[in-house]
């Protein structure tokens, strides 16, 4: 029953309309299985992913199963189909009853699930296939960007038009969150996934270098606060007093908790880029502004506990209270930490070590998969009008869940604080006390394997929670009561009641906050008014970052990549190999002693997209280009092992097997020239360039005693690339001599747009 | 003059700070308007829309 209208007569004489209608619980239903589906296979892949870390036989010598493919995967899975899923569920549940209306469209809410699980299928395929943009949360490729923003609107008109048709007047603040959530994620997604196609499946980032750092981290890190915090702060306001029975603690902190995470937020990314060649003032800001969400993010998660005020002793025998409360307690340290980490001498520590990957996983862990848990438990007895199957299943799968996050977070915090320390270690002579990178790799297996035992443990409470869904779906009745709901129609005009006249004169109506008391009944003004503050804020950063001159120095001597050199970087793209390897350096003196001369802005000007990456577990590779023979490169690519003997790189001896795809560089160079890459006559004789370059390659690796005739194969592009890396900057010669070789001439090196 | 000349010397480094005074201002305002007293008994209210499913706290036409 979608909605009708029945004549009432009231005890005091006239006649109002009155709406019969009923909630849609079959949308709530899918996407509650869609949850669990997509969670389970999700955190299947990070397991597997640990034991890649633990032992590289994980690999298995498949290309398709690599870490830097899967790793991708992993996050994708638990982020956008497990915990977004989770939010839909959650969010098309509790909008219907704080709205007292049913979804706008049953059709837009059918086309809003089947896409969104089509979209991530497609990522489950591209990813592994090597198919990636190579920024972080934003791997999928144009296409499925496409198919992500139509299914993103199809939810927005959804959910708006469900506002505009409600029969509670005013908004509850889950709803702002709801609202929140939708309009960012959506800003965030169009533009941070600017690009120009190259084939099928192949882009290139409009932004470059430092803009395109920049925008890829004001994505990152509001993809953290407008997917998994936001939305389940929503969640939160709706099922917490729900399974508390009795309402939120403060309405009035979740209202300052609200505006203050929304304008402080979107200002926060640049806390990921702090001593990279991002400017000063960009990551003082993000500092700054990290540092101050510890006031509204603490006071969310003392008004989530506190709303147990008078019930902590339902919480002993309450396993949702139980998820819940340490789902609140997780969000509070994760929003602890994250300031402290934003800091920037902190940070200096902690920068591409596994402190990161602890930080994220008690948030995602404790505070989204907890959150979820609870909800789910929550809903399962009124989804399927039945009783929980086991209440002692989902106790004993709260314990193993925490313990698993306990194994997890000690064990990686432990990985990253001695990663951390033993990079920036010095001897009594002043050098690096461990300046072979593999000590300090080596030293982190124990914590690896414990991490995989806590991940194993995480996993094996899912499938616990997996049983108890299908065994209280089977108990479900052979139809589903349909409850018809009555309520008062929507009024045209609304009239003040009588205890609360409006204040007269504009600064009467200012001081009283009248004004946000009329937007909160007026949704699309609301809407309006949060796209508004989310759109100021951010452009506040981006324009500067954009337009400052001293924000990117040019360095004459940097040039772009020759046409091979551009191929074997998207190899790199296709492999992940960003997902372990940073390639910038810090001016720390730890950082220039171990790998040379720190990284400058105007060296990265035609790195589209930039690939300075967030984390080392191998290495950083800013400087790797001349380091070491070409053969030296043929051979640790075949097995790492071989040249170093704790490495945990996988195996790529595909690389000297595949072929080159000769045509499809012609049409990567002339994207890249039209993205203001000065890219001269290699716009028309990229592929005959990429061979003469091949070819040289080859020959030397012939010489040196490799294998003959490989100047068709992949490795001598990807080894060009790496031999290019941070040469530029040296003003080596030999660097750009494939170019200029091919073609006779010099290239132009024009201002970069 | 051009945009980019005008960013480019706009001295950018106090930046962090006006936004933090900005901030601040925002933090004090909303935090005075939801814990005055006069507002009180409307958060009250609000805050006991989740608990009923089926009937609105504040429909927008009243049956009386």
């Amino acid at each position: 029953m979608t909605g009708s209208a029945a004549g009432s007569l009231s005890a005091s004489g006239p006649r109002v309309v009155m709406d019969e209608f009923s909630y849609d619980d079959v949308i709530v239903r899918k996407f509650l299985v869609a949850t669990f589906v997509w969670g389970l296979i999700g955190m299947l892949v990070g397991v597997v992913i640990a034991l890649q870390l633990a032992n590289p036989a994980f690999n298995l010598g498949l290309p398709y199963g690599t870490f830097g493919r899967l790793r991708p995967l992993h996050t994708n899975a638990v982020i956008f189909a497990f915990a977004g899923n989770a939010f839909f569920c959650g969010c098309y549940y509790s909008s219907q009853r704080l709205l007292k209306a049913r979804m706008f469209s049953d059709g837009l809410s059918k086309i809003h699930f089947w896409g969104w699980q089509l979209i991530i299928v497609a990522a489950a395929i591209t990813l592994p296939l090597g198919f990636t943009q190579a920024k972080e949360y934003a791997e999928l490729e144009w296409p499925i960007d496409i198919a992500i923003t139509v299914i993103w609107v199809v939810f927005a008109i959804n959910f708006i038009g469900t506002m505009v048709k409600r029969r509670e007047r005013h908004l509850y603040v889950a709803i702002w969150f709801y609202v929140a959530s939708i309009i960012t994620v959506a800003i965030l997604h169009i533009f941070n996934n600017l690009s120009i196609p190259a084939g099928p499946f192949k882009s290139y980032s409009i932004y470059a270098g430092v803009q395109d750092a920049f925008m890829q981290w004001w994505y990152g890190h509001n993809a953290v606060a407008f997917f998994l915090t936001t939305p389940f702060l929503g969640l939160m306001y709706y099922f917490m007093p729900k399974a508390a029975e009795g309402p939120v603690y403060s309405y009035r902190l979740s209202i300052l908790h609200f505006w203050s995470l929304i304008f402080l937020y979107i200002w926060a990314g640049p806390h990921h880029l702090h001593y990279t060649a991002l400017p000063e003032w960009a990551s003082t800001v993000g500092m700054l502004f990290s540092v101050m969400l510890w006031a509204p993010s603490w006071g969310g998660m003392i008004n989530g506990l506190l709303t147990l005020r008078g019930s902590w002793h339902k919480v002993v025998d309450d396993p949702i209270l139980k998820f819940f409360v340490v789902g609140i307690t997780a969000y509070g340290m994760s929003t602890f930490e994250g300031p402290m980490l934003s800091i920037k001498s902190v940070n200096a520590l902690a920068h591409y070590t596994d402190w990161i990957i602890a930080h994220v996983h008690m948030g995602t862990l404790g505070w989204n998969g907890f959150i979820t848990f609870g909800m789910i438990y929550w809903l399962l007895p009124r989804l399927f009008q039945t009783q929980l199957h086991s209440k002692r299943l989902a106790e004993l799968h709260f314990w193993i869940a925490t313990f698993g996050i306990i194994l997890y977070v000690v064990a990686i915090y432990s990985a990253g604080i001695t990663q951390g320390l033993m990079w920036r270690a010095f001897d009594e002579t002043g050098r690096l006390s461990y300046p072979d990178f593999v000590e300090t790799v080596a030293r982190l297996m124990p914590m690896y394997w414990m991490r995989v035992v806590g991940g194993l443990l995480y996993f094996t409470g899912m499938l616990l929670f997996g049983w108890n869904i299908l065994m209280t779906w089977r108990k479900r009745p052979a139809v589903y009561d349909v409850p018809v709901i009555r309520a008062p129609a929507l009024a045209r005009r609304y009239e003040e009641p009588h205890e609360a006249a409006a204040p007269t004169g504009v600064f009467a109506r200012f001081t009283s906050m009248r004004f946000h008391r009329d937007w909160e009944r007026m949704p699309l003004v609301f809407t309006v008014l949060v796209f508004v503050a989310i759109a100021i804020a951010s452009l506040f950063e981006i324009i500067p970052t954009f337009l400052i001159k001293s924000n990117v120095p040019t360095i004459a001597s940097v040039k772009p990549y020759t046409p091979l050199e551009l191929y074997g970087r998207d190899i790199y793209i296709r492999e992940g190999c960003f997902n372990c390897h940073s390639q910038m350096i810090r001016p720390l003196r730890y950082e220039t002693e171990r790998y040379g001369e720190y990284s400058k802005p105007g060296e990265s000007v035609y790195d589209h997209p930039f690939l300075w990456g967030s984390r080392r577990i191998g290495p950083d590779l800013a400087r790797e280009g001349g380091k070491y023979p070409n053969l030296w490169h043929v051979r640790h690519f075949a097995n790492p092992r071989e040249i170093t003997a704790k490495s945990i790189m996988p195996s790529y001896p595909g690389f000297a097997a595949n072929n080159i795809d000769w045509p499809v560089i012609q049409k990567r160079v002339q994207v890249m020239a039209m993205l203001g890459v000065p890219y001269g006559n290699a716009i028309t004789q990229a592929e005959s360039m990429a061979k003469t370059q091949a070819a040289e390659v080859a020959d030397d690796i012939a010489k040196s005693g490799g294998p003959a005739g490989l100047q068709d194969k992949e490795i001598v592009a990807i080894v060009a690339y790496i031999q290019r890396l941070g040469r530029d900057i040296k003003g080596d010669t030999a660097a750009k001599a494939p170019v200029v070789a091919a073609s006779g001439l010099p290239i132009t090196t024009g201002g970069h747009k | 003059m051009s945009l980019t000349d005008f960013m480019s010397n706009a001295g950018l480094a106090i930046y962090a700070e006006v936004g933090m005074v900005l901030f601040f201002i925002a933090f004090v305002a909303i935090a005075w308007w939801v814990f005055r007293p006069a507002s009180r008994k409307r958060w009250v209210n609000d805050a006991k829309m989740p608990l009923d499913d089926t009937h609105p706290q504040k429909p927008r036409q009243h049956e009386d």
